[in-house]
């Protein structure tokens, strides 16, 4: 009889545990996806025009696919860079994005852009476009360029209006090494320049990048990719981390705690039966 | 057979949880978590309930439980069972609790509405080429020209489809041209992504409007060709 006992109390002591473990685990975390989204991690010293630093070995990179541009004329088929890798850092003053992407040759007008809405209207990610039942907002570009050896701040509200930001807070750097581009941004994390895209540590916000490899046609001399002729990509995600948040920790130890105190109490209930 | 009484609820527990967490999903949206946990809860306060309603079912149901709890008479690996279930419980609610309440690191999650209503004026469309051989080839020409860079040969996966969130439509997809209408298509198409309503998040939508690049009746012509390259029907009213 005890044994029988012993052996109904076994599974049931089994089909609790994993029925258990089965519903905690459910309500746990979700699978976080593959870059859709790059965070800027905090750090102590921002490489804000260093695009080799070591520092940027310390986080790993989100990669983007990149489309030829075909949305809009004038269109182009067949780009260079197919892929960006993207990492970001910031110290909670200064925000600085790194892009990295292969390009077989160094050429002047070598070219790439960083895109991001404005104020708290969406806009669309080719150039904020005006869109039909939506009113949209516009997109600040951050664009740097090999010839000029710096990067420009500017807004666009549409196709044809984009220009040049009469304040200027951008930074920004390439290096060629091994075939392959490196370029950083950087900027503060906030600006008092209502042009501006605004980063809040915690919070997604839409970020899209463009490049263009500055190559001549060998016969006509032309560049293959300009102005609209360019790789792009459409929005992905972008924050700033926050500042580390213990209080979870605080709420779980406090969790665990109560969770073994309501054991303990139903335990000496149950050894004590029914009439205590 | 007195294992019964324990293995049925916990079977439907889990059972129910496994539906919630990747059943649902093959139709619907992902349930939230705190749903699925909702649902949990409601169960098995039911089945508690229905347990405890008489005396007797009340002892057959608790009875084991409270002993496999209070460890009466237990012994080896009854007691080291015993001890893992107390220490494992507030280790999974400290988890639980941790993971629920630290920052999240993923992106929000979008529901983009894929295919929400056409306005008015679309609604009630037909269209006004006949569909001869000759309208359909020249709409798939049409179709190769403008259309297969992102959508490809009619599957999505166009040259210049990779770089795009949503990605092109796959028209071979049967949740997506085989059940609109062509007037549905003629909106999309004339208007284009930026032609969404706010739950299609037009922001995000690479798909032109090619109403600045291509005549009706070559919207039309398309439609024909889309239709037939892709191996699809029109959705109509019956
Ligand atoms: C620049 C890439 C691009 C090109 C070129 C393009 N599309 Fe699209 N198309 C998309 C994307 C991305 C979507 C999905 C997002 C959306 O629904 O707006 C889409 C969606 C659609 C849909 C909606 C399908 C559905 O299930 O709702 C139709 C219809 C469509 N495209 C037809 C066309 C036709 C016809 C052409 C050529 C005249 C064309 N597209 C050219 C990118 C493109
Ligand atoms: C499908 C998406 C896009 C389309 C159709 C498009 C189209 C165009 C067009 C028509 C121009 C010519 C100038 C003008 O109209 O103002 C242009 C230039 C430019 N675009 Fe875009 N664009 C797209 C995406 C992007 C993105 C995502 C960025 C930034 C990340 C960007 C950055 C720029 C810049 C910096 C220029 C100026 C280039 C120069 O002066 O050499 N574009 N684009």
């Amino acid at each position: 009889m005890k044994a029988a006992n012993q052996r109904l109390e076994w599974k049931w002591g089994i089909l609790a545990g994993t029925a258990m473990a089965a519903i905690l685990w459910g309500v746990g975390p979700a699978w976080a996806q593959e870059s859709v989204s790059i965070r800027a991690m905090l750090t102590t010293s921002v490489p804000a025009d260093d695009p080799t630093a070591s520092a940027w070995n310390s986080v790993a990179a989100s990669q983007f696919p990149m489309s030829p541009q075909v949305h809009w004329p004038t269109r182009i088929q067949e780009v260079t860079v197919k892929d960006v890798r993207v990492r970001g850092l910031h110290d909670g003053k200064q925000v600085a994005i790194l892009l990295e992407y292969d390009d077989p040759t160094q050429d002047p007008d070598d070219a790439a852009a960083i895109e991001f809405m404005v104020g708290d209207k969406k806009a669309h990610f080719a150039h904020g476009q005006p869109m039909g039942q939506v009113e949209g907002g516009p997109v600040n570009i951050w664009f740097w360029k090999n010839k000029d050896a710096k990067a420009l701040d500017m807004n666009a509200k549409g196709f044809g209006t984009l220009k040049v930001q009469d304040q200027q807070d951008l930074k920004g750097k390439g290096v060629y090494q091994d075939g392959k581009w490196k370029v950083v941004f950087s900027r503060a994390v906030t600006t008092g320049d209502a042009n501006d895209t605004q980063f809040k540590p915690g919070e997604f916000i839409n970020i899209a990048f463009a490049v263009w490899d500055g190559q001549k046609d060998p016969a006509s001399g032309d560049l293959k990719e300009k102005g609209s002729q360019k790789a792009v990509s459409s929005w992905w995600y972008f924050r700033v981390d926050p500042q580390p948040d213990y209080t979870s920790y605080f709420y779980a130890l406090l969790a665990i705690g109560l969770a073994a105190g309501f054991e303990f109490v139903i335990i000496r209930k149950l050894r004590k039966g029914p009439s205590a | 057979m007195k294992g019964g009484i324990h293995l049925k609820p916990a079977l439907l527990m889990v059972g129910l949880y496994i539906f919630f967490k990747f059943g649902m999903p093959l139709f619907t949206a992902p349930l939230p978590a705190s749903l699925i946990m909702l649902y949990l809860m409601l169960t098995f306060s039911g089945i508690m309930i229905f347990m405890t309603l008489s005396g007797t079912s009340m002892e057959s149901f608790l009875g084991p439980i409270f002993r496999f709890i209070s460890g009466d008479g237990q012994d080896g690996t009854m007691k080291m069972a015993r001890l893992a279930v107390l220490a494992l419980f507030p280790l999974l609610v400290g988890w639980q609790t941790y993971t629920s309440t630290a920052s999240s690191t993923a992106p929000p999650a979008e529901n983009r509405t894929v295919h929400p209503a056409p306005p008015g004026e679309f609604a009630a469309m037909s269209n006004p080429v006949p569909n001869t051989p000759e309208n359909v080839m020249q709409g798939k020409g049409l179709y190769a020209a403008y259309c297969s860079p992102c959508h490809g040969l009619f599957d999505g996966k166009g040259p210049a489809s990779r770089g795009f969130n949503p990605p092109p439509a796959n028209f071979k997809d049967p949740t997506t041209i085989a059940m609109l209408q062509e007037s549905y298509l003629f909106w999309r198409i004339k208007k284009g992504g930026v032609g969404l309503s706010v739950e299609g998040m037009p922001w995000k939508s690479a798909m032109p409007r090619w109403e600045f690049e291509l005549k009706d009746e070559q919207i039309w012509k398309i439609i024909m060709g889309e239709y037939d390259g892709a191996g699809q029907k029109p959705r109509t009213w019956e």
